[in-house]
């Protein structure tokens, strides 16, 4: 068995100081991806593993009348066909947020179908090659019902309204109807996957009562919950493996139905077992981002003040799970208004409940408001950066608070310096080269700052080095890196000495990777274990006897480099290995954590397997929220529509960077998703049959290489220790907001045609 | 089918035999029976790039070969690439100093790509660098570190 715990090498380029925090250190568990030795969840070999494949329904609505399982049956090399009438009893589960299971028991292999792509049925077999051909030999026969395939059908309905995200204040509908310049206009994003490289996946083992997952997750302690509920053992019994994970982007936080089929196969067999989802079955078992609608109304002055803002929104949901996308929470704090009102449907079709894509609320609603500004800025005359500026909002308009820290000004300011939008011609279609119609537009966005609490250990070990462990994750950000730069400066180590052992729900427990929240409360954590560490180093060098130190009476001592000596630079200046070596010590560990002092055991438990003790980021006196100002320009083919984006420029504010070469590629990552959504992605559905035709890479078109120009970003952000201990804000989800509408608004300034439907393909052009 | 047959590889400069049935491909042998999982399966269709590989110096996607089509011809993996005292390739230098990834997991198959790219002399410029670069998919969206990174490599390849 292979467990992830890999000194990594050296990948330090540039100087020391990049190994503190805020410097700008490669990634520590680079040189394990760059040869191929870095091992991903299901990449474990394991002796006897068996190998699963799902089937699934190919209606979208109705029941399953039966499943003919004989042929694949007398396959050879399978070992198992598992059905609704077949798999073992698995228990309900509670929720995310911690509510108690409302089934007795859960069906992870479905018998009435709900949409296409659910999964009815799975095969085991020796090899994955004899699980796939068995798997094509199953027969299922349905008795199929009529389906809402998306929220155009006319069956869709109104929907539910959520009356939990209604925002109101002032009279907005009088202050709109009372207003002089008044716009209206309905902006629609379309049904999105994250479509991670890496697909969905995992080996489950079974050891006795002891069950150990090696999966892509964003929370091993959160899933972990879950296997412990499904199948009555306790939470300690299950142990969630993932060391790296190759991409997420809010799709991999949760145990899913296949997940449960695999580990109920595992023990039905008594040996282990590999599933890994088919790319078309990732675009089907788990949701990706629900297909929005807004309508956004702004009624303004002539001057271009917003007076009031009315915004209506509806998602998709499924029909038997709820998913909200809050559409209004850029709405209701980009700009002063004194008058707001904002509410929210969902409308149920035949789909897999959606789920998170990167920036779940703020990205849709960035793009109703952020068009509609730019629209009303057209409607008066006035240029769309300018409008922005005389609609700051100075505080939270709907919270009623000081911003924690908001360096949107300054974001504006240089994002247009270096993009040069002084230069703008304003009026549309005023810019060419040649037959390319030339567009540039500005958007902003945000993210709110989730926080919640965490906990690490860090060990000083006899060599000198210094260990951290976590179950926390690394999917890309950086957690390996930034944590090994905060550890080492903390203690006052090289970074290359340190090992950062994440991936392991054996670890100290953690929360959910996931609303850019991990980098701000791991660094705090890290940050407070590895203090408590560097206090008992010191401790020890100060009073034990046989310490070189003991003689100096001092009362503290500098750690700088791996070695300790006094201040003032008298007496003995040693290794941290001679100076655990003197006092007969191995090692010294430290636990930290950030939860509050009175936290009991299930306090712990409930902070770290659910999400129900996020600190909301308008707790106390301030509103808390990273933002960024893009600015983009487009090339229009005058002839053929085709749409460019050509050059961006995007200033952001995500307060303290850790690592700003890592958090850099993250925004520039944001950036280029959000190209993809303004341009390219798009779930398309099968009206006759419910089902999604372009569930592959090559038809769910994601940004090439050939795609994405060169982009750069700039970081105008400063601490903001209202948000995190070492002053950091959130990085991962903030970039891809505000992407579309700078897109949208640069076509129309490049066309003169307004496309407020995404995405922007080149039929709504000409 | 079930009738199994051997089949020889070379790989990475080592040859292997193994029992297989003649439908698996290239990829889940590396994967699934030689432990050489640092190819990636994205898509196992062909349309992400992730299981590239070079087979007698070119590039290939491993989940279009079958095993058996590639007996008696020279395979280079990620793990292959390094030199034998782990001195990077200049690309996979370049790709940790410029930052060419965030999950990893399209990295393996951008570097054989990124490698065979220059060897094919398609990195002559930013824009030929992409239009090469463009059969391998990253969701992570590491394409401009990717360009940067074939780009510096290319010129040390040269020089
Ligand atoms: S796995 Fe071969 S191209 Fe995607
Ligand atoms: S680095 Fe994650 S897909 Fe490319």
């Amino acid at each position: 068995m292979t467990v992830h715990n890999i000194r990594h090498a050296d990948s330090r380029h540039g100087d020391a100081s990049d190994g503190a925090v805020g410097g700008r250190l490669s990634r520590v568990d680079g040189p394990a991806k760059i040869t191929g030795a870095a091992k991903y969840a299901f990449e474990q070999q394991l002796d006897g593993l068996a190998h699963a494949v799902m089937v699934e329904a190919t209606i979208a609505a109705g029941t399953v009348r039966a499943i003919d399982t004989r042929a694949a049956e007398t396959t050879p090399g399978v070992l198992l066909v598992l059905t609704p009438d077949t798999i073992m009893e698995i228990k309900g589960a509670s929720d995310w947020l911690g509510n108690p299971p409302t089934q007795k028991t859960y069906s992870p292999l479905a018998r009435t179908v709900t949409y296409s792509g659910q999964h009815i049925a799975a095969v085991v077999a020796e090899t994955f090659e004899q699980a796939v051909a068995a798997a094509a030999l199953i027969e299922v026969s349905y008795d199929e019902t009529p389906a809402i395939v998306d929220l155009s059908d006319p069956k869709a309905g109104d929907g539910i309204p959520i009356d939990a995200m209604t925002k109101e204040w002032g009279d907005a509908e009088a202050a709109f109807a009372a207003a002089p310049v008044r716009i209206c206009a309905a902006y629609n994003t379309q049904r999105e996957y994250q479509a991670a490289m890496e697909p969905h996946g995992l080996i489950a083992r079974w050891q006795g009562e002891e069950l150990t997952i090696w999966e892509p997750s964003q929370w091993l302690d959160g899933m972990a919950r879950t296997y412990a509920e499904w199948f009555g053992v306790p939470f300690e019994n299950v142990r969630l493996v993932s060391p790296y994970i190759g991409g997420g982007f809010g799709s991999k936080a949760l145990a899913l139905a296949h997940s449960a089929v695999a580990a109920a196969s595992a023990k039905m067999l008594g040996r282990p077992v590999k599933l890994v989802l088919t790319r078309p079955q990732n675009f089907t078992s788990y949701g990706g981002r629900a297909a929005t609608r807004q309508t956004v109304t702004i009624g303004a002055g002539r001057d271009g003040k917003i007076q009031s803002i009315v915004h209506r929104g509806v998602n998709e949901t499924a029909v038997d799970g709820m998913w909200v996308e809050p559409l209004a929470s850029v709405t209701s704090i980009m700009y002063a208004t004194p008058n707001f009102s904002s509410k929210q449907n969902v409308v149920r079709v035949n789909t897999v409940v959606p789920g998170a894509k990167r920036a779940p609320g703020e990205n849709p609603s960035a793009f109703g408001i952020e068009c509609a500004i730019d629209e009303l800025a057209h409607e008066v005359g006035i240029d769309p950066l300018e409008i922005r500026l005389r609609n700051y909002a100075e505080q939270d308009p709907e919270a009623k608070k000081a911003w924690s820290t908001r360096q949107l000004r300054e974001a504006f300011a240089s994002g247009a310096e270096r993009f040069g939008w002084s230069k703008r011609s304003p009026k549309p279609r005023s810019m060419r080269d040649g037959h390319q119609l030339i567009g540039w537009g500005v958007a902003a966005g945000t993210y709110p700052v989730r926080r919640a609490y965490g906990e690490a250990i860090v060990r000083i070990l006899a060599d000198g080095s210094v260990e951290v462990e976590s179950s926390s994750i690394d999917m890309g950000q950086g957690t390996y890196t930034i944590l090994a730069q905060t550890a080492a400066e903390t203690v006052g180590v090289a970074a290359d000495d340190v090992v950062v052992k994440l991936g392991d729900s054996r670890y100290a427990r953690a929360g959910v990777a996931g609303g850019s929240r991990l980098a701000g409360v791991m660094t705090g954590a890290v940050y407070k274990a590895a203090t408590s560490a560097l206090d008992q180093l010191v401790g020890l060098a100060i009073s034990d006897p046989r310490s070189p130190f003991h003689a100096l009476q001092a009362n503290t001592l500098v750690v700088a480099n791996g070695r300790l000596r006094s201040p003032r630079g008298d007496g003995p200046d040693v290794s941290i290995a001679e100076l655990l070596a003197s006092v007969g010590r191995d090692r010294i560990e430290a636990a930290g954590d950030t939860m509050p002092a009175n936290s009991t055991a299930e306090d712990r438990y409930k902070n770290y397997t659910t999400i129900a003790t996020s600190i909301p980021h308008t707790e106390g006196n301030y509103s808390r929220h990273s933002w960024c100002a893009h600015f983009i320009e487009v090339r229009v083919d005058e002839d053929f529509g085709t749409v460019r984006v050509s050059r961006v420029v995007s200033a952001l504010d995500s307060g303290r960077l850790y690592n700003p070469k890592l958090a850099e590629s993250q925004w520039k990552g944001g950036i280029i998703m959000g190209i993809g959504q303004a341009l390219l992605e798009e779930g398309i559905v099968d009206r006759r049959h419910g089902r999604i035709v372009n569930n592959n890479l090559a038809d769910y078109l994601v940004p090439t290489n050939a795609d994405i120009p060169d982009i750069e970003v700039i970081s105008v952000g400063i601490p903001d220790l209202h948000s995190s201990v070492l002053g950091g804000k959130g990085v991962g989800e903030l970039a891809i907001v505000g992407v579309a509408p700078a897109i949208a608004n640069a076509v129309f300034h490049a066309t003169g045609k307004r496309v407020r439907d995404l995405p922007i393909t080149l039929e709504k052009l000409i | 089918m079930t009738s199994q047959t051997t089949i020889h590889l070379t790989i990475n400069g080592r040859d292997h035999s193994l029992n297989v049935e003649p439908r698996v491909t290239l990829l889940d042998a590396l994967r699934d029976r030689l432990d050489l999982t640092g190819t990636k399966k994205g898509c196992d269709h062909g349309q992400c790039g992730a299981c590239t590989v070079h087979v007698d110096g070119e590039r290939v996607l491993a989940c279009l070969t079958l095993a058996a089509q590639v007996e008696g011809r020279e395979i280079t993996t990620i793990e292959g690439l390094a030199g034998a005292d782990g001195t990077l390739d200049a690309v996979q230098a370049a790709f940790l100093e410029q930052d060419a990834f965030q999950c990893g997991y399209c990295t393996p198959g951008q570097i054989m790509s990124a490698v065979a790219c220059i060897r094919e002399g398609h990195a002559n410029s930013d824009d030929e660098i992409r239009e090469y670069m463009a059969g391998n998919l990253c969701r992570c969206g590491a394409y401009p570190n990717i360009v940067a990174a074939v780009r510096q490599a290319a010129l040390e390849v040269v020089s």
